[in-house]
């Protein structure tokens, strides 16, 4: 527990751009891998290009109809109120970081930010947007 | 030509290219994956400017939610290749010829601009896109922005119920 | 700040009036009261009673001409629901209605911020949150593929404008280090403002321009006037729009030294593009409303002399102008929404069966012409004597030009009064109540008595 708080003693200490050095060579590494994963069983596996093997497996039933239905627009109703929501938890970290210099003041700016989400939510909640409907 | 300037470049290609490919590929479900591609250099360019909050807030953000609900609007449409529009080849001739326009004249411009003769990317250098210090800022100088962002949530919430909810 | 605070109240009070109640007269009166609260805040805020005080750091300057800008659109706004009220009830089958009244309020604050605004950042703020309720009340009449193309051209539109403004704060806020216009003063960096400011400059004021729909950034404006439900046209076309020029004048008060002369060879171009086209197009329109959309664009192109001549004379026009234009716009609007055919050959014959809307809509029409005695007229003579006090002689050409495209518009305006009196027909038009006509007869008043004294609007500015 102690070296956790040392290390992260360190990092405000010394808080560069190098220090994202390892997610850069984690991101690397990451989409390396997957590539050659990919490339190679491409590369390597065996391939038999018939119209059998090429056609979609459905269980045995021959597949009908388009998979590129349009979508219910309730499903975009719930992605746009998670994203209006989740703008404002990104908000809250600079609050969170800087907690205590903030002190009463801050404390009620952020007050005011929620209660006008809140008021969103409950709006929202009333309206009957969260609703699974048909 | 130091790491810095070899990571400006490379991040630069990176973006310049993916968002070339948003604009080329046919289909718009790609042309949304390069967008994320796009996001992703510039999220780097971010980090080498020290901008590190904006840097992470753009991949939670916009490289996550709203690029989701890109897909989802897309989604919503009918894909169908005979259902896309024929356009017009002198439509396009003449949107290349302007918006080429406006590009030869902002990299004219900026090309004189003595502000920023010779300079890429400043790594480590200016604190206020860490943040701690960005959250300094945001809650005492710009706190009345920040409440009055509010507003525009709560209008696109209205305006979401509206417009999404079946009724 | 009471406007900003309070339009925000007025909307949260709206979106919650519309769960408690589905009563359409209710919520039309709430949102009506609620307006008027906003009204007297506004006014008490201007001579300093009972205003609220934050700090906000510079990035709000509340001077007299933002606040009495608000006062009077928010009068005009109170006058709109007053007559369209009802109609605004109706649309999209009347299931959201005090959700449309609480979007009407969202942009009321939206026109506080962008009225009062110092710094680059509010002016971003108040133009998105004076637009985002717009491209919402645009597509309001969900059933109407006509309302939802509209919506739909008009966010996508209105985002792309949007980024062009960011970009061009980004490259000011580059030049500067700062957002504050009052801080960017030219004495600051000497004689040289460096190539970023001036071209961040322009690129706001692209962006400003397609919000107020001058030429060439007018392309929008028809199909969305046209296609969005009548009343929110006319909310749009109005108060809107002349909020707009507010934030205009409010910039480049202090700014356009930084463009220098080519400023003044950019302008007087916009302002004789938005002329043409709105003019000329509208005289070749057989649809009334499409007609006002063009006639909104040759509205913008009067109002833009405003910006041009920088003095108090052109600040006194557009407080005029807005009173005149808009009471004129939501009056013609308010008769359009009774008509079954909007087209011009809908009006035949109007003044036969209802000698009250045709007269109403003519003195309207005009007084859009700028016709004397009425509000129109001393709208366009300050926007004009503006100009030449700015300029003198060197300026003349450009109020010739004016004069020209304000005789244009006299024909296609007096077209729809030629359909109403001498044609013969038989106009559809809905029902219509007493308070209708009353309200419409006040409308028709406020644009006569502005036009024999215009100085009412002014003895209450200076007050």
């Amino acid at each position: 527990m102690t070296g956790l708080y040392t290390l992260l003693q360190i990092n405000q200490l010394n808080n560069t751009a190098e220090n994202y050095f390892p997610i850069g060579v984690q991101i690397i590494f990451a989409i390396g891998f997957v590539a050659t994963m990919i490339g190679l069983s491409a590369l390597v596996g065996p391939k038999r290009k018939t119209s059998d093997k090429l056609e979609n497996f459905s269980s045995g039933i021959a597949s009908h109809g388009n998979a590129r239905q349009p979508m219910a627009v309730k499903y975009f109703l719930i992605a746009i109120l998670f994203v209006l929501f989740d703008v404002e938890v990104i908000f809250f970290y600079p609050y969170a970081v800087n907690f205590k210099f903030l002190g009463w003041a801050g404390f009620w700016e952020i007050v005011l930010f929620v209660v006008l989400f809140l008021i969103g939510f409950i709006y929202i909640i009333k309206k009957g947007a969260l609703q699974w409907e048909d | 030509m130091n790491v810095i300037q070899v990571l400006f470049w490379i991040l630069s290609a990176m973006a310049l290219v993916s968002a070339l490919m948003v604009l080329l590929s046919k289909n718009p479900v790609h042309s949304v994956l390069w967008l994320v591609a796009v996001f992703f250099a510039i999220s780097g360019h971010y980090i080498l400017l020290n901008a590190q909050f904006i840097a992470i807030v753009n991949l939670i953000v916009y490289a996550g939610a709203i690029m989701v609900l890109f897909l989802f609007v897309i989604m919503l449409m009918n894909l169908n290749k005979d259902t896309e529009p024929q356009k017009n080849i002198w439509m396009k001739l003449a949107g290349a010829i302007s918006a080429g326009c406006l590009l030869m004249i902002l990299v004219s411009l900026i090309k004189q601009a003595p502000e920023l003769q010779a300079k890429t990317a400043m790594m480590n250098e200016g604190g206020i896109g860490l943040i701690a210090n960005l959250g300094k800022a945001l809650f005492n100088t710009y706190v009345v922005p920040f409440e009055i962002s509010s507003i525009l949530f709560l209008s696109a919430m209205v305006g979401a119920v509206v417009i999404g909810k079946k009724d | 700040m009471n406007a900003i605070i309070f339009s925000v109240i007025g909307g949260v009070v709206m979106m919650f009036t519309g769960i408690i109640t589905q009563q359409k007269k209710a919520i039309r009166n709430v949102a009506i009261i609620a307006l008027i609260i906003l009204l007297l805040a506004n006014i008490f805020d201007t001579y300093g009673i009972l205003s609220i005080h934050i700090g906000t750091h510079g990035m709000l300057n509340f001077q007299k001409f933002g606040l009495y800008f608000n006062t009077l659109a928010y009068a005009a706004t109170l006058l709109f629901i007053l007559i369209s009220g009802a109609d605004v009830t109706q649309i999209g089958e009347g299931k959201h209605a005090a959700e449309f009244f609480a979007l009407i309020f969202f942009s009321l604050s939206g026109i506080a911020i962008i009225t009062s605004y110092n710094s680059l950042l509010l002016l971003f703020l108040g133009i998105e949150i004076m637009s985002i309720p717009l491209y919402i009340l645009t597509g309001g009449d969900k059933r109407n593929l006509k309302s939802n193309e509209a919506s739909l051209k008009y966010f996508l539109m209105g985002s792309f404008s949007t980024g062009i403004l960011l970009m061009g704060i980004a490259l000011m806020y580059g030049a500067h280090g700062g957002f504050e216009i009052s801080a960017m003063k030219p004495s600051a960096v000497s004689n040289e403002y460096g190539i970023l400011d001036p071209l961040g400059l322009v690129l706001v004021f692209i962006a400003i321009a397609f919000k107020v729909s001058a030429a060439p950034f007018h392309f929008w404006t028809p199909d969305v006037y046209d296609g969005s439900p009548s009343v929110f046209t006319s909310f749009m076309a109005t108060i809107i729009k002349a909020a707009g020029f507010i934030a205009f004048i409010r910039l480049f008060d202090n700014k356009y030294v930084e463009l220098g002369l080519s400023w003044r060879i950019i302008l007087p171009l916009v302002i004789i593009a938005t002329l043409l086209v709105g003019n000329i197009t509208a005289i070749f329109q057989q649809s009334v409303k499409r007609m006002m959309a063009y006639s909104s664009i040759a509205q913008a192109g009067f109002m833009l002399f405003a910006v041009f001549a920088e003095n108090d004379m052109a600040k006194e026009g557009i407080l005029i102008y807005t009173v005149a234009y808009s009471v004129a716009t939501i009056g013609i609007f308010a008769v359009l929404e009774k008509m079954e055919d909007i087209s011009l050959a809908g009006y035949n014959g109007l003044a036969k069966k209802h000698p009250l809307l045709a007269a109403t809509n003519t003195i309207f029409l005009l007084s859009l012409t700028g016709i004397p005695l009425t509000a129109g007229f001393f709208a366009k003579y300050y926007m004009l004597l503006s100009v030449i006090k700015y300029g003198g002689s060197t300026v003349t050409w450009l109020v010739i030009v004016a004069v020209i495209f304000a005789a244009i518009s006299a024909y296609y305006y007096f077209r729809v009064i030629q359909a109403m009196y001498f044609k013969t027909g038989n106009p559809e038009v809905r029902s219509y109540n007493k308070g209708f006509c009353f309200m419409l007869v006040i409308l028709a008043a406020i644009t006569i008595l502005i036009g024999i004294f215009p100085t009412i609007i002014l003895n209450w500015f200076y007050f």
